[in-house]
C-alpha cells in the first residue's frame, strides 16, 4: 500500500490533482504538509526543551519536566505517523493527536484551579499560552484533517 | 535593541510575507520564496559567527552558553528541513511550510537574545 502510493504522490504536482491519489495517502499532501511541518517544529522544540530541563534541573520539578518529555514523545509520534501512509499509521495519528488535545486541556484546567501545579514550564501550561495557543489549536486542526482524510471515505 | 535581532526580525518577516503571499497566489515554491528561506539560514550563520567572535572577545553569554548554542544549532536545522519538506511536493501549501520558517526562527532569535542577556530561564 504505502510503497506504490508514494510513487503516485511524487508524480502528483499540487493539490488539484490530489483526487487521483488513493484516499489513505492523501494525509501528507496539500494542507497536510503544513500540518506535519508545524508538528515537526513542535516535536523538535519539545524534544530540545525536555532534554534541557531533564539534564539541567530535573530535581526542581520532576512532574513538569516529565510532562515536557511526554509531550515531546507525543509530538514526535504525531509528526511521524501523519507523514506515513496506511491504516495503521492513521490510527496512531488519531491516538497521538487525541492524547495531545486531552493533555493540553487537562494541564490547562489544572492550571486554572492550581496555578502552582504547572507554572510556565511545560508547553501545555495555560492551554499552550506560552506558544501562542498553537498547542491547543493544532490538535483540533489535526483531528479535522484526519477526519476529512479517514480511510474508507468516498 | 540588538541590531542583529532587528535584522533578524526584518529578514524573517520579509521571508514569511513573500512565502505566504506566494501561497495565497497559489504559486508552488519558486526561486524567490526558496531564496528568502536561504536568507534566513544565512542570517543564522552570520548571527552564529558574530556571537562566536563576541564570546571569544570576552563578552560572555549571561545565561547558559550551551543553551544559547543549542538554540542556534536547532534553528539552523529549521530552514533546511522546511526546504527539504517543501520541495518534495511543490504545491502552494509547500510555500506555507516555507512561510512558517520566518516566524519560527524569529521566536528562536528572541529566545537567544534573552539567554544572551540572561533574562529568565527556560
Amino acid at each position: 500500500m504505502g510503497r506504490g502510493g508514494r510513487a503516485v504522490r511524487r508524480k502528483t504536482q499540487g493539490y488539484s490533482k490530489a483526487a487521483a491519489v488513493p484516499v489513505k495517502d492523501r494525509r501528507s499532501t496539500g494542507p497536510g504538509r503544513l500540518l506535519i511541518a508545524v508538528y515537526g517544529v513542535f516535536a523538535l522544540s519539545a524534544t530540545a526543551r525536555a532534554a534541557f530541563q531533564i539534564l539541567t534541573k530535573f530535581d526542581e520539578a520532576p512532574l513538569a519536566y516529565s510532562l515536557t518529555a511526554f509531550a515531546a514523545a507525543v509530538y514526535v509520534l504525531a509528526t511521524v505517523s501523519l507523514a506515513r501512509a496506511g491504516r495503521k499509521w492513521y490510527r496512531v495519528s488519531v491516538a497521538a493527536v487525541t492524547v495531545e488535545l486531552v493533555g493540553v486541556v487537562v494541564v490547562g484546567v489544572i492550571g486554572v484551579f492550581d496555578a502552582g501545579a504547572f507554572p510556565n514550564e511545560t508547553m501545555w501550561s495555560g492551554f499552550g499560552s506560552g506558544y501562542a495557543y498553537i498547542p491547543l489549536v493544532l490538535p483540533l486542526l489535526g483531528l479535522a484533517w484526519l477526519y476529512r482524510n479517514r480511510p474508507g471515505k468516498g | 535593541m540588538d541590531p542583529f535581532l532587528l535584522a533578524g526580525a526584518v529578514v524573517c518577516l520579509l521571508s514569511a510575507v513573500l512565502c505566504i503571499g506566494a501561497a495565497l497566489l497559489r504559486q508552488p515554491p519558486n526561486d524567490i520564496t526558496i531564496l528568502s528561506v536561504a536568507a534566513v539560514e544565512l542570517l543564522l550563520v552570520a548571527y552564529g559567527g558574530s556571537a562566536a567572535v563576541r564570546q571569544l572577545g570576552g563578552e560572555p553569554v549571561m545565561g547558559e552558553a550551551w543553551e544559547f548554542w543549542g538554540y542556534l544549532l536547532t534553528a539552523l536545522i529549521v530552514p533546511v528541513g522546511a526546504f527539504w519538506w517543501a520541495i518534495l511536493e511543490r504545491s502552494r501549501w509547500s510555500n506555507l511550510v516555507l512561510g512558517a520558517v520566518g516566524p519560527t526562527i524569529f521566536v528562536m532569535l528572541v529566545r537567544m537574545e534573552q539567554i544572551w542577556d540572561g533574562v529568565a530561564g527556560l
